[in-house]
């Protein structure tokens, strides 16, 4: 069986999708999930910046061969006995930036049989290039992520309209982030689910939102994890209960093989 | 994808700019009132792009001579908004228009007397020429829902008489109007239970009446009142004359507006034949209904040239969907849309 993958996309940048998935990587392992969050962002990695980490990984050693899996991650402490690993590639080296199909696909490989993994987490770099859009496409779930900015709303279009192009069926699941409140949250995500119905003959889902917070600027800023730093605030409290969403979902297969 | 944000004074206002600035497949993709009072519309625009679109075939063609787009222009025709790229005009030609007119399935001495009054019109525009033909047969009269009293729907089976009752009295709702829907004693099967349950939603009394009595003393009541009635009744064949007998008692009754519902699905001579009884028996106006349906607008043109005012038109079976008023000129670009496409 391989790991489930859920990538976390956007298509425009500066719309906290790295945020999102450091945050998504704490949420779900608070949860009981072993889990991998690999920094896709290969030209301009920032996971490690987030969480505040000297180390990042060996994401270029891992695809050159140099280094096993085991090797290439860093454990990540991001609260009291909530651990994941990272795999990246160190801020800033652009190692990556001009990674070739065979390199990617070499990725996708092992991040599919990572099998001391239930869950990876991609985050994947912003626009909708070829690297970009084949991580996703293999992806189990695909989280996208809107704001209230118009040119995200096209640029999310763009991204979902890519993925379902080349996978013929797969559409992304919405996060809306910087909502005002829930009413915008829904609104936001109707404008998309709309475009895409007519446009594009397919509905994306509405996951959830998370709430406009200025406690996750000053997280960001501290480079600390905001689950950690500020665990009772609106914005880590959606991203928990968004968290529960994804992982109930993969999960409650497994519940009902169970009871038979 | 395209997204623009348009501020107007209303809805109406926005969706105008919108298809000015956008064109007509422009989706409206959010709307809400905007803080100074207006309201504020977001539309989106791309080229249509899905694998599932390219695996299905579209719409089967019923007929090898029909194209669909012709139905979707059909549509806009009659909304009547001749705006953008539909300006381009059509030089007259009687050949084009009797096979225009041949398209639409117009009976053939239908189709040459139009054609010979659109030639003595003299106007190079072709759709101009049509619509002074048409204009000399047709009368568009809407019911006025603020100065109706009673109206008596008759009409064959399965023309729509029962959403018809259900669509006008929406109308006299959102006109201010008092409505009471009526089933007389013969109304078809199971009109009774689905006027009951447009009334529910529309703030509408219903009742039935059992006979021509009945239902007199109960328009006078509802009159004095000053509650507009609507009254639903039995599909009938106008044409036979043993239930025409049965009916003409109905349309006696005082202070009531015979109005005749006919389906526009129906092949135009038989249509014209079913009109010229239906105003035998003293049906003043005409509804015609299933636009949304009919591809050809034979039986349309028919009905709205035998001489009874036009009223309206329906073309969705949602009481929501509305009754319009088509003129001469908007049922003369929808006769000659393809032959626009094609020029």
């Amino acid at each position: 069986m391989t790991t489930h993958i859920t990538a976390v996309g956007s298509g425009k940048g500066g719309t906290g999708k790295t945020l999102i998935a450091v945050s998504l990587a704490h949420s779900l392992a608070h949860l009981g999930e072993r889990v991998l969050l690999c920094d896709a962002d290969l030209g301009l990695s920032n996971a490690g910046v987030h969480l505040g980490l000297s180390e990042t990984g060996d994401l270029a050693g891992l695809l050159a061969g140099t280094k096993s899996l085991k090797d290439a991650t860093v454990r990540v402490t991001s609260g009291p006995r909530i651990h994941f690993d990272l795999l990246a590639a160190p801020s800033g080296s652009g190692a990556l930036a001009n990674a070739d199909e065979a390199a990617i696909a070499k990725l996708i490989f092992i991040l599919e049989h990572a099998g001391n993994y239930d869950r990876v987490i991609v985050d994947l770099g912003a626009g909708v290039d070829a690297t970009v859009m084949s991580i996703a496409a293999h992806a189990d779930d695909v989280v996208l992520v809107v704001t209230p900015d118009p040119a995200s709303l096209t640029d999310a279009y763009a991204f979902a309209k890519l993925l379902l192009r080349r996978t013929t069926s797969r559409v992304p699941q919405l996060l809306v982030n910087m909502a005002l409140n829930a009413t915008e949250g829904r609104r936001i995500a109707e404008a998309l689910m709309t475009s895409a119905r007519a446009f594009l003959k397919a509905t994306p889902e509405y996951l959830g939102f998370i709430p406009y917070d200025s406690r996750v600027t000053e997280a960001v800023r501290r480079q600390s994890p905001l689950l950690t730093l500020f665990p009772q605030t609106p914005a880590s409290t959606a991203i928990e209960s968004i968290a529960r969403k994804l992982h109930g979902s993969t999960t409650a297969p497994v519940a009902v093989a169970g009871l038979r | 994808m395209q997204l623009r944000t348009f501020l107007a004074k209303d809805m109406k206002e926005a969706l105008a700019s919108v298809r000015a600035d956008m064109g007509p497949e422009a989706v409206i993709i959010a709307s809400e009132k905007s803080k100074s009072g207006g309201i504020m519309v977001r539309a989106a625009l791309d080229e249509s792009d899905s694998p599932a679109e390219a695996q299905a075939p579209s719409e089967p063609a019923l007929v090898a001579d029909f194209d669909t787009s012709h139905r979707d222009g059909l549509l806009r025709r009659l909304r009547g908004n001749g705006s953008g790229d539909r300006k381009s005009s059509l030089s007259f030609d009687r050949g084009d228009l009797l096979a225009a007119l041949n398209r639409h399935r117009l009976p053939e001495g239908m189709a040459h007397a139009l054609a010979e009054t659109a030639a003595k019109a003299q106007l190079t525009d072709m759709t101009l020429a049509l619509a002074s033909a048409l204009d000399k047969k047709m009368k568009p009269w809407p019911i006025d829902m603020h100065d109706a009293n009673a109206l008596l729907l008759v009409g064959p089976n399965g023309a729509g008489k029962t959403a018809v009752a259900a669509k006008i009295a929406a109308h006299a709702r959102l006109a201010g109007r008092r409505t009471t829907l009526v089933a007389s004693d013969s109304a078809g099967a199971g009109a009774v239970a689905r006027l009951e349950t447009f009334a529910k939603h529309l703030d509408s009394a219903v009742t039935t009446a059992e006979s021509a009595a009945e239902l007199n003393s109960l328009i006078g009541e509802c009159v004095a009142k000053k509650t507009f009635v609507i009254v639903d009744t039995a599909g009938f064949d106008p044409r036979d004359a043993k239930a025409r007998t049965a009916f003409a008692a109905l349309g006696q009754i005082g202070r009531v507006d015979t109005i005749g519902v006919v389906s526009a699905l129906s092949d135009a001579e038989e249509i014209t034949e079913i009109v010229e009884a239906l105003a035998a028996l003293g049906a003043k106006r005409l509804i015609v209904t299933g636009l949304d349906l009919s591809r050809r607008a034979g039986g349309l043109v028919a009905a709205a040239t035998q001489g009874i005012p036009l009223a309206h038109v329906t073309r969705s079976p949602f009481i929501a969907g509305g009754l319009e008023s088509p003129t001469s000129l908007s049922l003369a670009r929808m006769l000659l849309d393809e032959c626009r496409s094609a020029q």
